[in-house]
């Protein structure tokens, strides 16, 4: 470990965050492109086979309908589809209302179960199908049940190595908009944009269910449990003068008093300034953890990303911070919190290029190029709003830290502790 | 005085009160020369596990590996692997260690046993089955029971 690395710049630092997060977004849609280009299903040519899906149920369509049909059926598909959504995100928010956040990790658990096992192992029978790989059965039941589990695990139920984790988040994200672009045509481009309405609906007005899912997470400094894909942090410990590494905690939830007790008052010391970065990626994550708090398996979301920073507890995290702040050694510049994006959006993304793949790679191209413009743009927009809080904080938060070195230094004189050996 | 002043020390410093996440001096290490002392004992270095929970990890990752899960001691040996790789290090954990190894190795004999026979059936085929190789390849197991049409 190094022990004094060069301080990095906020352009490097804001860099690099991006990159590990456009890098899983590019791959969830390559993934998806290669998919779909191999697969070759449900292009607008193949319309024999009988999709029959939830997100069908009012329509089927099919090639000989007008244009007026498709059109109407599309509409149609899409209002059901959202009608069925708000129902569920609703039931989501009575729940956790009720506090039966256990319940709802379970049924997420079940629900990316159901993606991996199912969906994974359909897709998987496609693609030996489609390459007539001579896998027997045993074989194949093993590891599919290998994956399905480990994959669980990762997502949900304990603590694992980062990258299995983003990795599994990818798969999932994957495996939903893989199933989305099995859609016929004109319901997919309906969905896409029903849904971005209803999520702006749903989180704009005040009887959203998502905004009161959010605004009820923050009453009781809960997480919600959703998917949500988090970034590694990028440490630079600028200003930690004798090598220390302190740790720092990743996906760790504000709610877990119990074992993460001892935990959160390692991260505090840390920075204030991270933890106020942390409040404010906390709120985002909690409007993106509300977009996607909603079950998976058949209601996904497909939500466009909404990442408006509402200023909750920006101030009583500010002064708890503070005053517990006896950071010795010097706050770590820089250090800022994870980025997160939802996995809604991973989805969205490449159901949008999924199609497009069905038509033209030229089209892909186009869709990667507006996509990814879009997301760099937004999360440099988040860095440096982040970043020019950071800023303003560091300068309250050196007087602060001054006079608190101050008090206690003489606090330790007045107990008689000598303070060096 | 000195525990005292130690102990005030480590109560006013949250950090400093958490046992070994401070690097103490390196005593064991520069005797050793090459060997490194271990300051995370997970590959995800500060952002993972702390020695205890490591421990508590391990052995339950260990015990699950038993339920037909030889993924779940691959991804136990990847993350640990700090631990698998230094044995000879300040912190070493020789119960973390046991429980990593035992993983390693269940991992090695179970993908042994599992590749040994997908490749037979690859290899073997027609020849060495007859017709049960039809029976059991995964393509027609899909279409006899209609595996790929459900979704």
């Amino acid at each position: 470990m190094e022990q004094n690395p060069r301080p990095k710049t906020i352009l490097e630092t804001c860099g690099e965050e991006i990159t590990r997060i456009v890098t899983p977004v590019s791959i969830c849609m390559l993934s998806v492109v290669i998919l779909v280009s191999v697969l070759n299903r449900g292009s607008s040519l193949d319309d024999g086979l009988e999709f029959a899906s939830m997100a069908t149920m009012a329509y089927s369509e099919s090639s000989s309908d007008s244009i007026w049909d498709k059109l109407k059926g599309a509409l149609l598909n899409s209002l059901v589809f959202v009608a069925v959504v708000t129902a569920a995100t609703f039931l989501m928010v009575l729940l956790f209302y009720l506090k039966c956040t256990k319940f709802l990790k379970y049924y997420m658990a079940f629900s990316s179960l159901l993606v991996l096992g199912f969906m994974g192992g359909e897709i998987a029978i496609f693609l030996i199908k489609a390459s007539s790989f001579p896998i027997d059965c045993f074989t194949f039941a093993v590891a599919l049940y290998n994956f399905t589990v480990v994959g669980v695990m990762a997502v949900f139920m304990s603590r694992m190595a980062i990258f299995i984790t983003q990795a599994y988040l990818v798969v999932i994200g994957v495996l939903v908009a893989y199933w989305f672009t099995l859609l016929p045509e004109w319901t997919t481009w309906g969905l896409l944009v029903a849904m971005s309405l209803y999520d702006l609906a749903a989180v704009l007005l005040p009887g959203g269910p998502l905004r009161l899912l959010v605004e009820l997470a923050m009453d009781r400094d809960e997480d919600i449990p959703a998917l949500v894909y988090e970034a590694r942090p990028v440490i630079s410990d600028a200003g930690l003068g004798d090598g220390v590494v302190r740790r720092r905690v990743w996906r760790e939830g504000r709610g877990d008093f119990d074992e993460n007790q001892r935990l959160r008052s390692d991260r505090v010391p840390d920075s204030s300034l991270r933890s106020y970065l942390y409040g404010e990626s906390e709120s985002e994550r909690n409007i993106v953890d509300a977009e996607n708090g909603r079950a998976l398996g058949g209601d996904s979301e497909l939500a466009a990303p909404l990442m408006q920073h509402i200023n909750i507890r920006m101030n009583s995290l500010e002064n708890a911070a503070s005053s517990d702040n006896l950071a010795l050694e010097g706050i770590g510049l820089g250090s800022s919190g994870a980025i997160k994006l939802g996995l809604g959006d991973f989805i969205f993304y490449s159901v949008l290029v999924g199609r497009a793949a069905m038509y033209d790679f030229m089209t892909v191209y186009a869709c990667y190029l507006a996509v990814i413009a879009g997301l760099v743009l937004q999360k440099t927009d988040n860095c440096g709003m982040a970043m020019h809080r950071l800023k303003f904080q560091y300068g309250m938060e050196q007087s602060n830290l001054r006079k608190l070195r101050v008090k206690t230094v003489e606090l330790l004189l007045a107990l008689r502790v000598p303070l060096r050996r | 005085m000195d525990d005292d002043s130690r102990a005030a020390l480590s109560n006013l410093h949250p950090v400093a009160g958490a046992g070994n996440l401070l690097p103490t001096t390196d005593e064991a290490s520069s005797s050793t020369g090459r060997s490194v002392r271990i300051e995370w004992p997970t590959i995800d270095g500060p952002l993972g596990l702390s020695h205890e929970e490591s421990l508590t990890y391990a052995r339950r990752f260990f015990k699950l590996g038993f339920l037909f899960l030889p993924f779940l001691w691959a991804v136990s040996c990847f993350y640990f692997w700090p631990v698998l790789r230094h044995p000879h290090s300040h912190q070493s954990h020789p119960r973390l260690r046991r429980y990593l190894v035992g993983s390693a190795i269940g991992f090695l004999l179970f993908t042994t046993v599992l590749s040994s026979w997908a490749l037979t059936f690859v290899v073997g085929g027609e020849r060495l089955f007859g017709h049960v190789w039809g029976e059991l390849v995964m393509y027609n197991v899909a279409e006899k029971y209609g595996l790929a049409g459900w979704i």
